[in-house]
């Protein structure tokens, strides 16, 4: 373990120990010890990655390798966002509120965990318990399509379970250990690498289905279209963006893609990769219901990171890595409208929506500074993170992989262009005519997050000193 | 401010000024736009009497500097362009039927201004910046002088044919450039092109285009006798009778004489082009039944003499050339203006509503005769002597046949200035007409000051050949002998017989028509073969522009607009098509069955399995 973000582990999990008994006579009192934590633990991180000091001397001083400190940056915003949202978003009578915070807060720590963890069974273990918790979360408000989605993302990911247990097995026999430096100093020698890599192979294909690349995305649709509302941001946004893309980029580190070592692995995530990205795109096109689409939208960039990932050099690393964060600010916001809508229209049936930019002007907005963000428009932060990946590709002589990249964007661009215009744009539909704005404070995490995504947008040269730095640490 | 400057930024500053004033206000623009063009004409006036000038602003880089350049022939021509500028503004001072006078001004002081600004410069490039220029103003001005949709049609018209022969303008003066190595004319007239390889032929033969073209020469006069009918007296007495004619003529002769060394076969094919335009247009000219359109005709066919001259290549006929472009500009202004006065009295210019007008305007009918019988040519009146001119330099050639086209032409203007005079200002006056009064003081001041410059270049012809023409030769470096006189030569002789025939023409045609004045060309109008000519004529068969708007453009057109629809199809059509099949096919797919679902799953685990073990994994 990383002892020096151990605290953002602990002290999460503490609380949610704490939230049942303190809550037992005041729901409220759930509501605020989660966003205390979750907000103190932000704020506590922005000091370590950003004072003065820090960025004066160029992050030098960073602990761990700064990949970790960045990630849980990105669990700890996402959470907030979430359990913010949710503090307004939820029923007053939903019998299990303390239990849902409980969950989200296990859920941050499990997620810091995976991202602090140096050897491949803490990984593991983590992993598991976040997949515990997020069956738990999407099943919230017990509707049938939850319980369905909640069923399909088990039985689905039981598999992956089992392969990543067998590669681990198999990793143990022939390494002989299973820490992440072992692998690494293992696969710099010159040794053959043999059952090593496959194990190896193993181990990833668990995290590709867990991250919905295609052809393992089946569940991932069901599952964010089902889940309560605020928790389809929370996995589409980060669970399932850690519990499977960051554990392959961090195996495309160990395995070292970029100097040729399992070269056909790293061919392999490359195409599915690209698959990815096109069937994702593609799908999204028709879809009718709103957060079915930006579930087909979140395949479609899952690829992209998984595309750079399996091309493994320093450029295509500190594109992936950025993209994890860019993905976790956009959708959100996406999946927290998606929310907004659902409540204020009471429906996310595309064909029905029509026209709400006149009475949720902000809802509208932010979606728009989120689509572009995604489909990579400058100066929004998604664009620089989609340049550096296309750039690497094209700089690897990969110029296929590059211009389709490219292309998909544009396609990117046009799925959501058409769910703007069915969702905001154009004429009021009757599901319209009686849809307010949401209240301010469901509005806010949206709001910030549009901001971050305009700011690293402007401010991307400080940024990527930052990522250059992680980029350096990361690949030894 | 430097003086070349003046009169090319007083006009556009007051132009702009104008622009800023009410619609309402009376006088006032008039009274601007006036005072701006005779401060212009006495700074031209300046400009000609000062020995020549230069001014060289560094412009767009690689040799293309913004160069002024008061040679002889650019001050005579800045002066010519001043002189009919303020004549135009006075006369229009009182005339309603210009359209709105804020927009009639704004486009007389703009194209005064790039007119100023064509003649002066001297590189290449900055010439062809005014001469665009000019372009833009003409559309405004057609389009802006009537509020009709006939006004908006000849004046695309107009743009389109001088829009495509200015692109012929611009390509040969780039490749002249190119040739030449430099864009000033004035560097290249030391060392001259010749016409010795294809390159400078087919440069040259583009700037002879351009040149034609903006004279109104056959075949790209077609939109002039539209403008006639569709726009106004004093925009056809100031573009297409004077400053066209000028800044053609004038750059057709720096092209010829200045730029190029041309050689026999082009000078056949200038003067071909020359006796060709006379004639069709001079054939025109005489049917026509209106007044306006009548004179622009004569507008085309006189710039046949002056191509004529300038194809002669002798220096006796660019003289006359020369001069004849002058002359031209005045009487032929002076008759526009005597139109407009018509028009604006009598309320018509079809020619057979009118009659008898000499008795109610006598000093219109004073200068129409003057001009009448300057453009036929009639001795002792300038008309005569540059034509004369023109005649000698056709004949010193060796090719007599050039000579009689003129001369045939010169009978056929005079009898269709016979035929106009006599129903316009003689005969028996319609009784509509009984109170027809004298034009105001505004338009007959600058009609009887060009009526009287006619004269006097007549009578004292030796004084404009001397003080102008002459020193135009100097600029162009041709040496000249001696030009002016009146002789009492064959020529002179020949130009009498013209008269007479002329005369008798005029008495048959009226014997023939009726004693109808305006019937008297019934007779050549409707002659055996001439009658399905003149039919085939009036539906514009001869029209290239009309001709190519009805059949070359809507098939172009078609097939543009097939192609376009076909590359629509492919990155349009083509690629919804197929996203909307595979995401269609995407959908259906993800139908929630969890047995597909699953077996997807493992069957890309077993494959993922098994390339993974295949490639360097198991072996």
């Amino acid at each position: 373990m990383d002892k020096a973000l151990l605290a953002f582990l602990i002290i999460p999990l503490f609380a949610a120990v704490l939230i049942p008994f303190a809550a037992r006579y005041r729901p409220r009192m759930a509501d605020i010890l989660a966003n205390v934590t979750l907000l103190a633990g932000l704020a506590n991180l922005a000091w370590l990655a950003l004072s003065p000091s820090m960025i004066a001397s160029e992050f030098a001083n960073l602990p761990g390798d700064g990949l970790s400190l960045l990630l849980v940056g990105a669990i700890y915003l996402v959470g907030l966002c979430v359990t913010f949202f949710s503090a307004w978003f939820l029923d007053e009578n939903l019998p299990n509120r303390p239990a849902y915070y409980s969950l989200l807060l296990v859920s941050v720590a499990a997620m810091t965990g995976v991202v602090t963890s140096t050897d491949f069974f803490t990984l593991y273990v983590f992993v598991e318990v976040l997949a515990v918790t997020s069956f738990a979360l999407i099943t919230t408000d017990e509707s049938f399509a939850g319980v369905e989605g909640a069923l399909k993302y088990f039985f689905l990911t039981f598999p992956a379970s089992a392969l990543i247990i067998v590669g681990l097995a198999i990793l143990m026999l022939t390494l002989g250990s299973l820490s992440y430096e072992n692998l690494r100093i293992f696969m710099s020698s010159d040794i053959p690498a043999g059952p090593v890599t496959f194990g190896a192979a193993l181990i990833m294909l668990g995290f590709i289905i867990k991250s919905g690349v295609v052809p393992f995305h089946a569940w991932t649709p069901d599952a964010y279209q089902g889940a309560y509302a605020p928790v389809s941001a929370h996995l589409a946004g980060i669970v399932t963006k850690i519990s499977g893309v960051y554990a392959l980029i961090k195996m495309a580190t160990l395995l070292r893609f970029f100097d040729g070592r399992a070269q056909a692995l790293s061919e392999m995530l490359m195409f599915l990769g690209l698959l990815s990205i096109a069937v994702g795109a593609i799908a999204a096109l028709r879809q009718k219901d709103f957060k079915r689409m930006l579930a087909f939208s979140s395949i479609s960039q899952v690829g992209y990171i998984v595309l750079a990932a399996g091309l493994g050099t320093p450029l295509a690393l500190i594109g992936a890595v950025f993209h994890l964060f860019n993905h976790a600010t956009f959708k959100t916001v996406l999946f927290l409208n998606s929310a907004s809508v659902e409540r204020s229209a009471g429906t996310t049936d595309m064909d029905k929506l029509g026209g709400l930019e006149h009475s949720m002007p902000w809802t509208s907005w932010t979606s728009v500074v989120a689509l572009l963000s995604t489909a990579g428009v400058p100066p929004l932060s998604g664009f620089w993170s989609k340049l550096l990946i296309i750039l690497a590709l094209w700089e690897s002589g990969l110029r296929t992989y590059a211009v389709l990249a490219l292309l998909f964007s544009i396609v990117t661009l046009a799925y959501f262009m058409v769910m703007q215009r069915k969702v905001f744009f154009g004429k009021k539909t009757a599901a319209a005519e009686s849809s307010p704005e949401v209240s301010a404070p469901l509005l806010a995490p949206a709001i910030v997050m549009c901001g971050l995504i305009v700011a690293l947008g402007l401010l991307f040269p400080y940024f990527y000193t930052y990522l250059k730095v992680v980029a350096e640490r990361i690949i030894i | 401010m430097n003086l070349l400057l003046i009169p090319i930024v007083l006009p556009l500053v007051s132009a702009l000024a104008l622009l800023l004033m009410r619609e309402k206000t009376r006088y006032l623009k008039e009274v601007l736009a006036s005072a701006a063009a005779l401060v212009s004409l006495l700074a031209a006036a300046n400009i000609f009497l000062l020995p020549q000038q230069e001014l060289v602003y560094s412009w767009l880089g690689a040799g293309m500097n913004f160069t002024l350049r008061a040679d002889n022939l650019s001050a005579f021509l800045l002066l010519a362009v001043s002189l009919f500028s303020a004549a135009i503004s006075i006369y229009s001072f009182s005339l309603p039927a210009k359209g709105s006078s804020k927009w009639f001004f704004f486009n007389l002081l703009m194209t005064q201004s790039f007119a100023a600004g064509a003649a002066l410069a001297d590189n290449m490039v900055a010439m062809l910046f005014f001469w665009e220029g000019l372009l833009v103003f003409l559309y405004t001005f057609i389009a802006l002088s009537q509020d009709t949709a006939a006004a908006k049609r000849t004046a695309m018209k107009a743009f389109l044919i001088n829009g495509v022969t200015d692109l012929c303008l611009l390509v040969g003066i780039t490749i002249t450039g190119y040739i030449a190595g430099t864009m000033s004319m004035n560097e290249i007239s030391h060392n001259k092109l010749t016409l010795d390889y294809g390159w400078s032929v087919f440069a040259y033969v583009l700037l002879l285009i351009g040149a034609v073209s903006k004279a109104g020469a056959f075949p790209f006069h077609t939109w002039i006798p539209d403008a006639a009918k569709d726009s106004s007296a004093p925009f056809m007495a100031y573009v297409p009778a004077a400053i066209d004619k000028l800044l053609g003529i004038y750059f057709l002769a720096r092209a010829s004489v200045y730029l190029f060394q041309l050689n026999g076969t082009m000078s056949l094919i200038l003067m071909s082009l020359g006796a060709v335009t006379i004639l069709v247009a001079v054939m025109m000219a005489f049917v026509q039944k209106d007044y306006k359109r009548l004179l622009s005709y004569h507008a085309v066919s006189q710039t046949g003499y002056m191509i004529l001259g300038i194809g002669t290549l002798n220096p006796v006929g660019i003289a006359g050339g020369l001069f004849h472009m002058i002359n031209h500009a005045t009487y032929k202004s002076c008759l526009f203006m005597t139109a407009g006065a018509v028009e604006r009295q009598a309320g018509t210019g079809d020619l057979s509503k009118l009659g008898g007008l000499f008795r109610a305007m006598p000093l219109t009918g004073l200068c129409f005769l003057i001009a009448a019988a300057a453009i036929s040519g009639i001795a002792p009146l300038n008309g005569f002597f540059s034509k004369e001119l023109v005649y000698k330099g056709a004949l010193d050639t060796g090719y007599p046949i050039f000579f009689w086209a003129a001369e045939l032409g010169s009978f056929l203007t005079l009898a269709s200035f016979l035929k106009l005079g006599h129903s316009v200002y003689f005969g028996s006056r319609p009784e509509e007409l009984k109170d027809t009064k004298e034009a105001p003081f505004s338009m007959l001041l600058p009609m009887t000051a060009l009526a009287a410059i006619c004269v006097a270049f007549g009578f004292g012809a030796r004084l404009p050949i001397e003080n102008f023409i002459g020193p135009c030769m100097v600029a162009l470096n041709i040496q000249t002998p001696m030009l002016s006189g009146f002789h009492a030569d064959k020529l002179y002789f020949v130009s009498v017989i013209v008269i007479l025939a002329a005369v008798i023409n005029h008495m048959l045609g009226l014997a023939a028509g009726g004693g109808k004045p305006s019937k008297s060309s019934d007779h050549i109008h409707y002659a055996p073969v001439l009658k399905e000519a003149y039919a085939l004529a009036e539906r514009r068969a001869f029209d290239l522009y009309e001709q190519s708007m009805d059949r070359v453009v809507p098939v172009f057109s078609l097939l543009l607009f097939k192609v376009d629809r076909f590359f629509d199809w492919v990155i349009d059509t083509v690629p919804s098509r197929a996203t909307g099949f595979l995401s269609g096919a995407s959908s259906r797919f993800h139908n929630g069955s969890y047995p597909l679902y699953m077996a997807l799953t493992l069957a890309g685990a077993v494959i993922y399995i098994l390339l993974a073990a295949g490639n360097g994994g198991l072996k």
